[in-house]
């Protein structure tokens, strides 16, 4: 059941909405931003305009095409300064398509990102009313302010939980399901727990590094999606707030009036 | 007659409050709120129309950790302390890069003043009752959090 909805067909657009599977909202990105978390990992930057299915099936096309090619092996040697195993590694039958789809990413988020930054001022102008809160058979969603340190913390244990804090719920099963196959394929943690016990020669050789290679970019777009988008609806509770007491408390009988403060 | 003002931040405390009252007699347009606007919320459109305020201190430096720790990690695998470490120690030194990046932008570049540090009075609430009904409205707006309030005798 939701607080609001759009019969009268009176508004052109509409800045928000509280849904049972997250909060949706327009808000200003810098478009360079985007664009490079496209470029860390196809799908995040439309991930982060809350564009979910262009982002799930960009991400779900990188690491079928990255893994094929054998791309990231050949990252981590050309990094140690070894292109002719860098070579060796990749798979042109691969490799090639993996181009246009990648700059597509990029392109796409960071034009994405402007037309919704114009269609944000519109909107925020316009200031049409919108669904703030839902509840349902499944989720209880509502406008709500939370600490954006908690996000980051949670994210930082496992990429997914900050989304969870927020209740974005599509971002948060996602990150969840790939941190588990990318942790698990890469054996990440067994390295960690040689790490623990002191042995770095036994830890740098039970990692997978090409599945490692996925991880960093996992981890920085967790923390850095779920700590915006806490700010955000934070911001946009507050202007609910706002809009709310313009509405209902000021009576255009109500006088201030002079006086003397009164002490206790 | 007294008029109670008090000052809140926005949340649903406030809501609480103004409901509070409205149990408690008062009638609602004897309650005035005046949402107020803060320091960066008022924010002027063709300057952040690329940034968003509050979050700019934080999208470089999580862009440089992913990129250093991608970098770390893969050379890390020939140093001798193996990619775990190198993959943190990028991560931290690119966020502490990019933070500091940021943070000399607004600060030197852009003087951009920003929101004071702490709790920030948001909101002016005046509620308007009799003599008798003061000290239970008082009541009521501490209770739920008033940052500050005070009575006007008129």
């Amino acid at each position: 059941m939701d607080n609001f909805a759009n019969l009268t067909n009176q508004h052109r657009r509409y800045k928000a909405h509280v849904s049972i599977l997250g909060t949706t909202q327009l808000h200003l990105r810098n478009p360079y931003i985007i664009a490079w978390w496209s470029a860390a990992f196809p799908g995040f930057g439309h991930l982060l305009l809350s564009k979910y299915l262009r982002g799930y099936t960009l991400f779900i096309w990188e690491v079928v095409v990255n893994v094929q090619a054998n791309l990231n092996a050949a990252m981590i040697d050309s990094f140690q300064g070894k292109p002719e195993v860098a070579k060796a590694d990749l798979h042109p039958r691969w490799m090639l398509m993996y181009i246009p789809v990648f700059i597509f990413g990029i392109w796409d988020s960071y034009r994405t990102c402007i037309d919704m930054n114009n269609v944000h001022l519109l909107a925020e102008r316009e200031n049409a009313p919108f669904n703030t809160y839902t509840v349902g058979a499944t989720e209880i969603n509502y406008l709500d302010r939370r600490n954006p340190v908690m996000s980051v913390i949670w994210s930082l244990f496992m990429p997914g939980l900050g989304q969870l804090h927020i209740h974005r719920i599509l971002t948060a099963f996602f990150s969840l399901v790939w941190a588990i196959v990318f942790l698990y394929k890469s054996r990440l943690l067994e390295a960690v727990q040689f790490l623990f016990l002191g042995d770095i020669h036994m830890s740098t050789e039970v990692l997978n590094a090409e599945w490692l290679l996925f991880m960093p970019s996992v981890w920085g777009f967790a923390v850095y999606d779920s700590y915006i988008n806490t700010v955000e609806n934070n911001k946009l509770y507050e202007s609910e707030q706002r809009n709310f007491l313009r509405k209902n408390y000021q009576s255009r009988s109500f006088r201030i009036k002079k006086g003397k403060v009164v002490g206790r | 007659m007294i008029q109670v003002m008090s000052t809140f931040e926005h949340s649903v405390r406030l809501e609480l409050a103004i409901s509070a009252l409205e149990i408690n007699g008062i009638q609602k347009q004897n309650i005035f709120a005046v949402p107020l606007n803060n320091r960066t919320v008022d924010r002027r459109l063709l300057d952040t129309l690329h940034h968003s305020d509050g979050v700019s201190l934080f999208s470089t430096g999580a862009a440089i950790a992913t990129a250093f720790a991608v970098i770390g990690a893969s050379i890390g695998f020939s140093l001798q302390w193996g990619p775990i470490y190198w993959g943190l120690i990028g991560a931290t030194s690119g966020f502490l890069l990019g933070f500091l990046i940021d943070l000399f932008i607004t600060r030197v570049v852009k003087k951009r003043s920003r929101l004071l540090k702490g709790k920030n009075p948001q909101v002016i609430l005046i509620v308007e009752c009799d003599n008798k009904q003061a000290d239970s409205v008082e009541d009521i707006l501490w209770h739920y959090l008033a940052l500050g309030v005070a009575r006007v005798e008129t």
